[in-house]
């Protein structure tokens, strides 16, 4: 049967791929964001903390972080249900929070240390110091290592496959094995996740280049440093 | 709550290392091809010829807005079927070197651009040949940009060497995955498994770093 007799269920698997993006993006982003600026805080324990967690997520591979919370999260609440798509949004969700807390910690670093004093200066708040001050010109720095992260995601939503839960690459599996013509499924598949993923990157150069235009480098210095390279160059893409 | 017990998993040890074996021989070997693949992509999409740049190009932006996954199993399981069967080592070898080399590609570039023109120039003053511009002046001095991000590639790569496990590949997850179904030990098995793999990126960053501290000496 020809492929293209499969393109409703092709399509059903896209909008999974799309709910568990949406789903990583938004809860990573917050989750990231909670843990960047755990890193600047004041307490030492919860800086470190916060930093062995972004260094531990990012050296292990997604696929053992979504198996962990697959098998993990049921054993470990055997109360609660867990299906496959909460179990992978989880995943994603814990693994997209490290790489999102690095890129925060990026920008609040990029912020000159003229700006805290002189918001200290004022009397503001840690807090007021934060929101007013250091995030709003943090985020033009943090906008494109995010962009980054967020193709990474897309991509690593397939993994989610692996535990079973039917979004875009599984479907394509299922439905090439159907129409015996794996070939064209996959090509099939890989057409949708291009068209999801282009225009992301397309914008970030965009931005980039905006960036460049208004004297901002966003290119960080590649610098191997002590563990996992904390102040290397972050992935703009990832490998996933 | 659950109990930890990691001596359960003592009687895998074996078992375990064997798997830390493959995942470290996959990652060398298809980060060395895609090495190579990269610099031929570089090099294409720089090419004065329209055709050899298109090609290069398409290479670059198709494999790295595609999971490689997709990849993976277009191979393993699409040419499969096609009648050119690969092992699973040898499949998850040709996409993490295909994957990685759209990234490296980009990393090379980026690299090299960030050599001053002026030693072109200057090396058209000085008479040297093609290959000794590029061999002195594109190359040498563009490495040293290029050996961190390259490091950090070769990390994620060896990270993502674990989704060959999905086509059978009997790596450290694959191995980690039987342990798992055969134990029940999923917490002390995939807490195990996450160190191993923390303990080889960290290596990797650790020698990296030395190797670019000898580097920098010239």
């Amino acid at each position: 049967m020809s492929i293209f007799h499969y393109t409703d269920s092709l399509l059903r698997a896209a909008v999974m791929t799309l709910k568990l993006c949406a789903f990583g993006a938004v809860a990573g982003t917050a989750w990231g964001l909670v843990v960047g600026l755990l890193r600047a805080s004041s307490f030492r324990p919860l800086r470190w903390l916060a930093a062995l967690y972004t260094s531990v997520l990012r050296g292990v591979p997604i696929l053992i972080v979504l198996l962990f919370t697959y098998y993990g999260l049921p054993l470990a609440m055997p109360n609660l249900r867990f299906s496959a798509y909460i179990c992978g949004a989880i995943g994603l969700t814990l693994f997209v929070g490290a790489y999102v807390a690095e890129a925060v910690r990026g920008g609040l670093e990029s912020v000159p240390t003229g700006q805290t004093e002189a918001a200290q200066a004022l009397g503001l708040s840690n807090f007021q110091r934060l929101r007013l001050v250091m995030l709003p010109q943090a985020v033009r720095v943090i906008v494109p290592p995010w962009i980054g992260i967020l193709l990474a995601l897309v991509k690593e939503t397939s993994l989610v496959s692996v535990v079973g839960l039917v979004e875009l690459t599984r479907a394509g599996r299922v439905v090439g094995q159907e129409s015996n013509n794996t070939l064209a499924a996959f090509a099939l598949v890989a057409l949708v996740y291009f068209v999801i993923c282009w225009p992301i990157g397309q914008f970030g150069r965009w931005y980039e280049h905006r960036l460049a235009a208004s004297g901002l480098r966003t290119v960080h210095e590649p610098a191997v440093s002590n563990l996992l390279g904390e102040d290397a160059e972050v992935p703009t893409g990832g490998a996933a | 709550m659950v109990t930890w017990d990691f001596s359960a998993l003592s009687p895998y040890k074996s078992i375990i290392l064997h798997g830390i074996g493959e995942t470290a021989l996959v990652s060398v070997l298809s980060f060395a091809l895609a090495c190579v693949l990269g610099l031929i992509a570089y090099l294409g999409c720089a090419n004065h010829l329209r055709p050899v740049r298109v090609i290069s190009s398409i290479y670059v932006e198709v494999i790295r807005n595609i999971p490689m996954l997709v990849v993976l199993f277009f191979i393993y399981f699409g040419l499969g079927e096609k009648g050119l069967n690969f092992s699973p080592f040898w499949a998850a070898v040709a996409a993490l070197a295909i994957n990685n080399g759209a990234y490296l590609a980009e990393i090379f570039r980026a690299g090299f651009q960030a050599v001053p023109s002026g030693l072109h120039e200057a090396a058209s003053a000085l008479g040297l040949g093609p290959f000794q511009t590029f061999r002195h002046v594109t190359f040498m001095p563009g490495i040293r940009n290029i050996i961190p991000a390259a490091t950090n590639q070769f990390i994620m790569l060896m990270l993502f060497s674990s989704v060959a496990s999905t086509v059978a590949f009997p790596d450290l997850t694959y191995e980690l995955q039987r342990i798992n179904s055969a134990t029940l030990r999923t917490f002390e098995v995939f807490t195990v498994g996450a160190a191993l793999y923390y303990v080889l990126s960290t290596a990797i960053a650790l020698a990296a770093g030395l190797l670019s501290r000898r580097m920098y000496r010239w």
